[in-house]
């Protein structure tokens, strides 16, 4: 498709819809090509390729919004019919509006024109590369999932309140799952996973050996011991336990619902002073970077916590409306669906430790590498098993311990940070270091 | 279609699966009484699977014409050829499996299409409002229903040609109830295969309301569980759970080459011998169960499979590769979400067989434990058999009796550990998973269930 062909496809949608029945409409697109290997058995599974087309569009009826998606361009009247339909059938919502158009400056660095080189035989060479470093590392090492991936999409965006907006950009990712058998012994899984923009900077060795230490680490795994303190978390452990309960916590749409505590927390204090946290959508080169959201607002830099304090919640065009707040151009989502709220490149502010550093100022604690659980983010309770975990005493890692049980409140916990450490691990869009939190409630099973 | 793929697959120079799939689904929310989410979505296309020199290629499209079919499988070929260049292992061969003909319709009488959307969205509205009514603390409510029509062509260069119709709805009520700055949360669902008259005759939607709020509302003032290993009973939501996340996967055949636990222990003592576990796509007590699978995406026809036989390991899930790896027979598990997905080994309905005894023998003997029900959506396991899930209501037994309520339980081991301490299998059987949706790379419809059991498990609590 030539540039700016599909933006010409959502302005043909918008005049769809406004022939089968809306006031207002929205149509965004998104256009891929991919081509992947996956890795299963420690062996090449399959190759693949795919070339998806997907419409969606939004039709207002008055304050009534329905929404409908399709595959298939031929089909894409068909779908405005659909989501004024379902338009129709709908109570109204005043909140119910599309964003006023702003020009979207073109954030760098997104594409890269080397994809046009790229076909199915090099993504299957990086997967024997995988392979290949995990074989060197350790004989015991399966790599009993993983796969590569590169892809190229265009997004597009029009409305009929003037936004218009088309963007092409590429991802190249890879991801391995590792496990360790000695024997009877099998280890706990690690998941690792690498993204990049730009084909130079694809380099999927760190990603496999780190997966293979961590296997390799819980091979040898003891009981653990009962206490109630210092856990250090990796920044696998800490997404789960501490920013998705933030992230559900942030999200406009949930305080909406009703489900958040911090629905009017904004300048309030939320966590431990050395937390800070910033999400930025125009970082150059993001992996969760694009020029507009969902909703074809253009992205910029948002101040999450600041030193502990709550600084904003992320919104979209709807919540804004509804909370009478900025719109921080947060709309997030597939074609497949309505757009959302999520987050864009989230990082948590580093400290002056490195990990060895935290390490050797705990008396007594664990090294959380996973956490396989539960975390309630309405309550903030959290519990489950700490992975790949290693017990810490007089500031050295003693030995891995299998089984063990953390559990305590992402809530508490965030207010219990101590301090983070200087190296970050980059987890798809989230920078995150490794944090050390007190008052965490360790059992062994 | 039907046509094009017959033509497309019966000249074939290599083997060839063209597999056609057309969508639709409905998701109607509501939240606090506001419409969130009124969309539809309309998906058609084509995925490819070709088997060149003992490797696999795949490709999918939207182009449904001669044309885009047949640049698919040009692709699906090529890719094939990288593919086999790569492989260091083993080469792939196919478990032989007769040809099937033959069409699949949906089983009911009242199909989703016969009722209007306004009648969807006026009962949406109305039980989001009477979860709100249910209880003074109650702070925030939620229903989605959602619905998902399909159809399904599978055709292989072997003489495979069916076609299947599909239709699952389901429902999923939130209650959020608040008191002190205190929140707690309560969930009920239910999903079938069929159409309207089967979700409405599953569980009543009413009873459900109340169950969410009740759930919620006690939640608030129970305290939380001291951690460490209890007697318990489950519940057949959280048997099903068990059975498919800590123990189903690891007895997925790729799993198991990729090192599962189970690898090499065929024959041998996996758990209690009161304990028989099987997968089966129509299995025999369960029309509407919501992994109903008469034939799966390699036009294999559903067995039930015993995957454990009174303790004993018999069987894995098998594709029609891992079958001919193995040496035996595709047990009719091979799916692909959608048409671009390519088929990989999944469950269909999981389920432990129900034993002899009554549920008041199970609760009379436990001393001190706790009776467990409900999974609450969230948790992990992993192929060696380690688990961990969050548990929606936790009651606590002393002598036989329930005595009280305790909050914010987990529960996690080692899935093989502890159905080698089930000592007593009810003699009960629900089915109760179907709202929701198995991932292992791509979603997949699934039902789990079984009869309550009594075990030993760990809880996950609180140091104080």
């Amino acid at each position: 498709m030539s540039e700016g062909r599909w933006l010409e496809v959502c302005r043909e949608g918008c005049a769809l819809a406004k022939r089968a029945g809306a006031n207002e409409a929205e149509v965004y697109a998104y256009d891929s090509d991919e081509v992947s290997v996956s890795i299963e058995k420690h062996d090449m599974q399959v190759a693949r390729s795919s070339h998806e087309s997907t419409f969606g569009v939004r039709a207002f009826v008055g304050d009534r919004v329905g929404f409908a998606c399709t595959n298939a361009a031929r089909d894409l009247s068909a779908a405005c019919r659909d989501a004024v339909a379902l338009a129709k059938a709908c109570p109204g919502d005043p909140c119910n509006r599309l964003p006023e158009a702003v020009e979207a400056p073109k954030v760098p660095a997104l594409s890269d024109p080397e994809y046009d080189r790229i076909g199915a035989g090099d993504v299957v060479r990086l997967a024997a590369t995988m392979l290949d470093s995990a074989e060197s590392i350790d004989r015991r090492i399966l790599l009993g999932d993983g796969g590569v991936s590169a892809s190229r999409a265009t997004r597009a965006i029009a409305t009929t309140r003037g936004i218009a907006g088309e963007e092409t950009t590429t991802l190249f990712t890879h991801h391995v799952i590792a496990t360790a058998r000695e024997g009877e012994r099998v280890s706990s899984m690690d998941f690792q996973f690498g993204a990049a923009r730009q084909v130079r900077d694809i380099d999927v060795a760190p990603t496999v050996a780190l997966a293979c230490r961590n296997a390799l680490e819980s091979l040898g795994r003891s009981r653990g011991e009962a206490f109630r303190g210092l856990v250090i978390l990796s920044p696998s452990a800490m997404l789960d336990l501490l920013i998705a309960p933030i992230l559900f916590q942030t999200n406009a749409r949930n305080a909406l619902r009703g489900l958040t505590r911090w629905r009017s927390a904004v300048g309030k204090e939320v966590a431990a002073s050395s937390v800070s946290l910033v999400d930025d959508g125009s970082a150059p080169g993001g992996i969760a970077s694009s020029s507009f959201d969902r909703e074809g607002v253009p992205h910029a830099r948002l101040v999450v916590i600041e030193r502990g304090r709550l600084a904003a919640l992320f919104q979209n065009a709807y919540s804004s409306a509804a909370l009478g707040a900025p719109n921080t151009a947060h709309a997030a989502g597939a074609a497949a669906s309505p757009p959302m709220i999520g987050p864009t490149n989230l990082a948590w502010a580093p400290g002056d430790l490195t990990l060895e550093e935290l390490i050797a100022d705990t008396p007594q604690g664990l090294l959380v590498a996973r956490f396989s659980g539960n975390v309630d983010p309405v309550s903030g309770d959290f519990s489950g098993v700490a992975k790949a975990a290693h017990l810490v005493r007089n500031g050295r890692r003693a030995c891995a311990v299998g089984g063990t049980l953390i559990a305590g409140n992402a809530f508490d916990a965030l207010r219990a940070v101590v301090d983070a450490s200087s190296d970050q691990r980059q987890i798809f869009g989230f920078s995150l270091p490794y944090v050390r939190v007190d008052g965490v409630s360790v059992t062994p099973e | 279609m039907e046509q094009l793929l017959r033509h497309l697959v019966g000249r074939s120079p290599v083997w060839l699966e063209a597999r056609y799939q057309e969508r639709r689904t409905l998701v109607l929310a509501v939240r606090n009484g506001h419409v969130e989410q009124c969309s539809s979505s309309r998906t058609r296309g084509a995925g490819l699977r070709a088997l060149v020199d003992g490797a696999f290629g795949f490709a999918s499209t939207t182009a449904l014409d001669e044309t885009g079919l047949c640049s698919a499988a040009a692709s699906a070929r090529s890719l094939a050829a990288a593919t086999s260049d790569a492989k260091r292992g083993r080469s792939v061969r196919l478990a032989a499996s007769p040809p099937t003909l033959g069409t699949h319709p949906v089983d009911t009488v009242d199909p989703l299409d016969a009722h209007s959307l306004d009648e969807k969205i006026d009962l949406v509205l109305r039980l989001d409002e009477q979860v709100r009514r249910a209880a003074k603390s109650i702070s925030a409510s939620s229903v989605i229903y959602s619905e998902a029509l399909e159809e399904r062509m599978v055709a292989t260069s072997e003489g495979t040609l069916v076609r299947i119709f599909d239709s699952k709805p389901s429902l999923r009520i939130l209650a959020i109830a608040e008191s002190a700055g205190e929140q707690a949360m309560g969930t009920q669902t239910v999903g079938v295969t069929g159409g309207w008259a089967e979700i409405a005759l599953a569980k009543d939607f009413d009873r459900l309301v109340d169950e969410a709020a009740r759930i919620a509302v006690e939640q608030l003032d129970a305290p939380h569980a001291a951690g460490g290993a209890a007697i318990v009973i489950l519940d057949p939501e959280l048997v099903g759970t068990l059975c498919h996340e800590a123990i189903g996967h690891t007895v997925e055949a790729d799993l198991v080459l990729g090192g599962a636990i189970t690898a090499g222990r065929i024959g041998t003592r996996v758990a209690s011998d009161l304990v028989t576990m099987c997968d089966a796509g129509v299995p025999p007590h369960g029309r509407t169960v919501v992994g109903r699978l008469p034939v799966d995406d390699e036009g294999v026809p559903a067995s039930r499979t015993v995957l454990i036989e009174r303790g004993i390991l018999r069987s894995y899930l098998h594709n029609r590769e891992t079958a001919a790896q193995f040496g035996v027979a595709p047990t009719g598990n091979a799916r692909a979400f959608l048409h671009s997905d390519e088929p990989i080994i999944r469950m269909t309905n999981t389920y432990i067989e129900p034993g002899e005894t009554p549920f008041a023998e199970l609760l009379a003997g436990v001393d001190a434990g706790y009776y467990l029900r409900g999974f609450a959506m969230s948790g992990e396991a992993d192929s060696s058999a380690e688990f961990m899930f969050g548990v929606r209501e936790a009651l606590r037994v002393e002598r036989g009796k329930i005595v009280g309520r305790v909050r914010g339980v987990t529960i996690s081991g080692d899935a093989f550990e502890v159905l080698q301490s089930v000592d007593a299998v009810g003699d009960d059987f629900a089915w109760d998973q179907g709202a929701g949706f198995c991932g292992k790379g791509q979603p997949a419809k699934v039902d789990a269930g079984g009869p309550h059991l009594r075990c030993r498990i760990t809880l996950g609590g609180r140091q104080r």
